[in-house]
């Protein structure tokens, strides 16, 4: 195992490319790769990975929702992952939509993930082997989650309007610049449709990047702690929500502090900024002050 | 219908209209791949440089425009950062070889409503709007060009 990985709450979570590249045709294995751009997947990719896209496959494309667990069974078992299957996720953006997928995966109750630490960029910039060549998995027959699980993972705006309120842990993961109502879209990306700008009164600005290397890998246990415990108090038990601009971002935050830190209740609110941004008297709090 | 569009645009709208949303896909990589061959060549000179790396875009754009002086004719080479995404990339080729030869005029009437043609609606979404940014960079370059070439008269 990866020594790094060894300080983390859950190191099964992680895998590296040198341990990914040893088990590529491991057959309890399914490696999905899943990115913001959209045709990446096509130009090439890890072999034997398949590709679940967040908006085409993972998304209600008529209602903002989470499809239902028909559709999630139906997913899986065109992509040959059976309740067994240790699914293995990487993507671009140094895991955003790879996390997300992931976090979309447990919502369904399918725990057995794990993340490629460095995503894409990593593997490639190893030079670890990269195909077209799209894999046809066997297809599987996945059973019909019983439900989703909405509760334990996953915020709403109520929620967050409650945390807000009560002065609970809400964590702001987008850039400083955003979060101060400054700009209303990220850096490097257009306007998305966000009608104010600000941030949820009581949130601290904790921007994804903090916890990531240069790399796209994640920081170690020991930087983590001191990012998310000493510097935000904020304890194992502790109830905390994340959000971004639509749950990309605090997907990979939400990964961390679930998966590195060991935090048991975190959940990601993935209605996040656009929709908090754009809902008539919703409190905005302005500036670099939680507010 | 592709009215309007200088016609080797027209040309690219029309064979993306017939295709399925996988065909669409192949070939938007195979634009995407030929991307990196539209940037300037040894020796080309131009009328025009603009390469810079603005908010709307993931890494840089390089807009490099030459106009024929006997025939109006615009010819664009584009130089893009690696960073840079697949259909961005992909547009980029289509637009090199679909506006090669149309006037700064012409370019400047070019509607957007050619790209959900040619991209198809399932990659038309959130997160990759950026497609329309490599239109809107050729026609800064086309109306800067024609202020210098009123400015010179």
């Amino acid at each position: 195992m990866n020594a790094k990985f060894a300080d983390y709450a859950h190191p099964e979570a992680l895998v590296d490319g040198a341990w990914l590249q040893e088990h590529l045709t491991d057959p309890s294995l399914r490696i999905v790769e899943s990115n913001e751009d959209v045709l990446l997947y096509d130009t090439g990719h890890i072999p034997g990975a398949v590709h679940i896209d967040w908006r085409g496959d993972l998304q209600d494309n008529t209602v903002r929702d989470y499809i239902a667990p028909e559709k999630f069974a139906e997913v899986c078992s065109k992509n040959g992952i059976t309740p067994q299957t240790t699914v293995v996720f990487y993507g671009d953006k140094a895991n955003w939509w790879a996390t997300y997928a992931l976090w979309a995966f447990r919502l369904f109750g399918h725990d057995k993930v794990k993340i490629l630490d460095g995503g894409r960029d990593k593997w490639k910039a190893e030079n670890r082997p990269m195909t077209r060549e799209k894999p046809t998995p066997a297809r599987t027959q996945y059973p019909v989650p019983a439900a989703r699980k909405d509760a334990e993972i996953r915020a709403f705006f109520e929620d967050a309007l409650a945390f807000s309120k009560a002065h609970k842990p809400l964590i702001d993961v987008r850039s400083p610049k955003e979060y101060t109502g400054e700009t209303t879209h990220m850096p490097e990306y257009p306007q998305e449709g966000v009608l104010r700008g600000g941030h949820v009164p009581g949130a601290r600005s904790v921007p994804w990047k903090t916890a990531a290397n240069d790399d796209g890998t994640f920081k170690s246990a020991a930087e983590l702690k001191k990012i998310y415990t000493e510097n935000l108090g904020l304890e194992p038990a502790s109830e905390i929500i994340a959000y971004c601009r639509i749950g990309e971002r605090s997907s990979h935050t939400w990964f961390v502090l679930t998966y590195l830190l060991g935090y048991t209740k975190v959940r990601n609110y993935d209605g996040s900024w656009t929709e908090w941004g754009n809902r008539v008297r919703a409190p905005v709090a302005k500036g670099d002050q939680p507010g | 219908m592709s009215l309007g569009y200088p016609p080797p645009l027209a040309e690219i709208v029309e064979f993306f209209d017939g295709l399925g949303e996988d065909e669409k896909r192949e070939n938007l990589i195979a634009y995407a791949d030929a991307a990196e061959g539209c940037g300037p060549k040894p020796g080309e000179g131009f009328d025009l440089t603009d390469e810079r790396k603005d908010e709307e875009c993931t890494d840089t754009v390089g807009v490099f425009l030459r106009v024929d002086p006997a025939t109006r004719a615009a010819h664009f080479r584009i130089r893009l950062g690696p960073h840079v995404q697949t259909l961005t990339k992909a547009m980029a080729a289509i637009l090199c070889k679909g506006l090669d030869g149309a006037t700064p005029e012409q370019i400047l009437e070019v509607a957007q409503d050619f790209v959900p043609r040619i991209v198809g609606g399932n990659l038309v979404r959130v997160r990759s709007q950026t497609v329309y940014y490599i239109l809107t960079r050729l026609k800064g370059a086309c109306q800067v060009w024609l202020q210098r070439e009123r400015a010179a008269r």
